[in-house]
């Protein structure tokens, strides 16, 4: 344990480390791009990751590459340190035709099977059983592979939380739980939630749960790592509540005035940007002049990027009606004429 | 091929283990269907053969069995899950039409889901309103499901192994009440019943009785004790629906009853009558009749006034045959 302590604080580690702020910085300047976007109306929605970058990036650090994630709307940090590259990202908030599913998902529901990210559902944790099921085939093509699932704190409430959980823990299953607990449920704190910490839910299923500091990657890092490698042990499943805040909206659609005041601002001390900043610097991985460079290159790729994909034109018409089957029913052929 | 005299649950049993024995990938799940067989025994002895790798018996909870067995399907596996009655199916929907219909769509092709999620259901065994429900038309209306409702054991195996071997989540409804009804020979191999083909099981000229599932030997009962000069279609694939088989007979008779067990208003007898009329309302010289189970749910004492019987399917063709 203490050796492994010191191997972390050798420069060793450094690469990950900036690579992983890295990743946190680009997913914030293209949150903030596409928020932007929305507004001009360039965009049609988006739900903001703003906040939960150090969570994402801190769990995404301690998954292998063929590792699964059945993840929920807001993954675009974990998405990009996955290696997810940003055209998929914007290209699906886009629905152009270079969509990986082709304009029919809402904006902020991705799909990448390159990078083992299931595609993304609206009702929330309906993901969890499939993590489970998942996690059961992987166990028995006896791969050391393990499946990462993510939700809110307000997935803690539905039936498939409960069946998620208690399905992985009866199976002993390799799923780890990332509870990413915001703070809120659209305009539901989570203290009217749940009346317990989400941690302690766990305990109800006899799987361990912890709570990670979800705003410090490094922290959160560790926490999943630990999870990660019980679970790739044979260990079983474990719940994470990653604390964090949701520094934005919602959704584009959401106005926080009515019911909070922001207690996470961009830029302050509680902000993961800059917490991992201050992580970078004191030891000595990052000086002020590096942190800017990574800024200033992650303005550049997202404007660029996301110029070049507003350009791509909409999908095919017919495409809206593929893929319901792998072969077209005569029902929906006969319709598709009509229509098209 | 050797065969075998075999009911319906024997049938299916033989097509779950020939499809196990075949391909490793098969994974059965759902309530006691492992150490007990499945309480209509269709699992029975596979958990010995196979083991729990293979058959797991898992908690209660159909959201999660469901929901477990998308993700292995996703994930490459075949699994075959069942849920008790389809009556409990209910807390599942979700999983069904959000997530099990939709994964190629939403996907982009890139996921899939093959899968076969089994049920009993229908009335006839004095289950009341909660062990007799026929809810087909809630996942016909869902696009992304294919619906199968086989009416003998012969079909029903080769119905469950072509579900099982197909590209697309199959919805298998196992009319109960046929589980022991009858027997026939039945290949002890594995084989095929196409997906989308009726089964013109008597032909006829008169008219053209159009069933399935739990309905059909009670059709042919009646049919055959009447007289009656009847083409009788048993659909066994609702979605996609035999549409050349019917448009074919239809022609030919120009008469038309429909008949099943589930309620009526919003029932899949009223899209076969629809579809019918949109194609081939020159062909007709009677109104399309329906005989359906009413809307209500399923009585527990008084079952056999729910369940369409001789009597309302002779009305109705006698109906159909005195339009000009
Ligand atoms: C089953 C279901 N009910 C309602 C909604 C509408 N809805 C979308 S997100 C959301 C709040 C989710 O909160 P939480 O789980 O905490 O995740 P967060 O959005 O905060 O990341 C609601 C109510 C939904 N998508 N699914
Ligand atoms: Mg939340």
């Amino acid at each position: 344990m203490e050796q492994q302590q010191k191997k972390e604080s050798k420069q060793s580690e450094k690469p990950q480390y900036i690579r992983a702020y890295a990743a946190m910085v680009l997913s914030r300047t293209l949150d903030k791009k596409i928020v932007s976007a929305q507004r001009q109306g360039r965009v049609g929605f988006y739900t903001p990751t703003m906040g939960q970058e150090a969570l994402q990036v801190g769990v995404s650090m301690a998954l292998e590459k063929e590792d699964l994630v059945y993840g929920y709307y807001r993954d675009v940090p974990m998405m990009l340190h996955r290696g997810v590259p940003i055209e998929t990202i914007i290209n699906q908030i886009m629905g152009n035709s270079a969509d990986t599913a082709k304009g029919r998902q809402m904006p902020s529901h991705y799909t990448s099977k390159a990078f083992h990210f299931m595609s993304v559902q609206s009702p929330v944790a309906s993901n969890l059983p499939l993590a489970a099921g998942a996690a059961y085939a992987l166990k028995y093509r006896k791969k050391k592979n393990v499946v990462i699932t993510t939700f809110g704190d307000g997935a803690t409430s539905t039936p498939d939380f409960h069946a998620g959980m208690n399905l992985a823990a009866v199976f002993k299953l390799p799923v780890v739980f990332v509870c990413e607990n915001n703070g809120w449920a659209i305009s539901l704190p989570v203290e009217r939630q749940t009346m317990v910490e989400i941690s302690q839910k766990a305990s109800a299923y006899g799987m361990p749960g912890i709570k990670a500091d979800g705003m410090n990657f490094i922290e959160m890092y560790k926490a999943a790592r630990t999870a990660i490698q019980d679970a790739r042990a044979g260990k079983g499943p474990t719940l994470i509540d990653a604390l964090s805040y949701r520094m934005g909206p919602h959704s584009t659609s959401d106005d926080p005035s009515k019911y909070r005041k922001d207690e996470v601002t961009e830029g302050s001390e509680k902000d993961p940007l800059v917490i991992g900043e201050k992580l970078l610097t004191s030891m000595d991985f990052a000086d002020d002049k590096l942190l800017e460079k990574i800024r200033n290159e992650a303005i550049k790729t997202v404007d660029e990027k996301f110029d070049a994909c507003e350009k791509i034109p909409p999908p095919d018409p017919l495409t809206a009606f593929q893929d319901v089957y792998k072969n077209m029913t005569w029902m929906l052929e006969e319709e598709v004429k009509n229509i098209l | 091929m050797t065969s075998k005299t075999m009911n319906m649950v024997q049938a299916l049993n033989s097509a779950l283990d020939n499809l196990m024995a075949s391909d490793d990938r098969v994974i059965l799940l759902g309530e006691d269907i492992g150490t007990d067989g499945g309480v209509f025994r269709v699992t029975e002895g596979l958990l010995a053969k196979y083991g729990p790798e293979r058959v797991l018996d898992t908690p209660l909870v159909e959201v999660g069995i469901v929901g477990m067995a998308i993700g292995m399907a996703v994930q490459g596996l075949r699994p075959i899950p069942e849920i008790q009655f389809q009556d409990f199916i209910y807390t599942a929907m979700d999983q069904i039409i959000n997530q099990m219909a939709k994964i190629r769509f939403r996907s982009g092709g890139e996921y899939d889901c093959p899968m076969v999620l089994r049920t009993p259901y229908g009335a006839g065994v004095k289950g009341g309103l909660y062990h007799s429900q026929s809810g087909e038309s809630y996942f016909a209306h869902t696009a992304g499901l294919t619906v199968v409702t086989p009416s003998n054991p012969y079909d029903a195996k080769g119905l469950l192994v072509s579900s099982s071997q197909g590209d697309d989540p199959v919805i298998f409804l196992e009319p109960k009440r046929l589980y022991r009804a009858l027997k026939q020979e039945v290949p002890e191999d594995i084989y095929k019943i196409p997906i989308g083909k009726a089964e013109v099981v008597q032909s006829g000229d008169d008219l053209t009785i159009i069933t399935y599932g739990s309905m059909v030997p009670t059709v042919m009962e009646t049919v055959k004790k009447n007289q009656i000069n009847a083409e009788v279609l048993d659909l066994r694939t609702l979605v996609p629906v035999d549409r050349d088989a019917i448009m074919h007979s239809v022609q030919k008779t120009g008469r038309v009853v429909i008949v099943h067990e589930a309620p009526r208003t919003g029932g899949f007898g009223g899209e076969i009558s629809a579809m019918i009329t949109e194609r081939g309302i020159d062909f007709l010289y009677a109104p399309i009749l329906r005989v359906t189970g009413p809307d209500s749910p399923v009585p527990y004492r008084m079952e056999e006034y729910y369940v369409p019987n001789e009597k309302r399917i002779l009305n109705a063709v006698n109906k159909v045959m005195e339009s000009a």
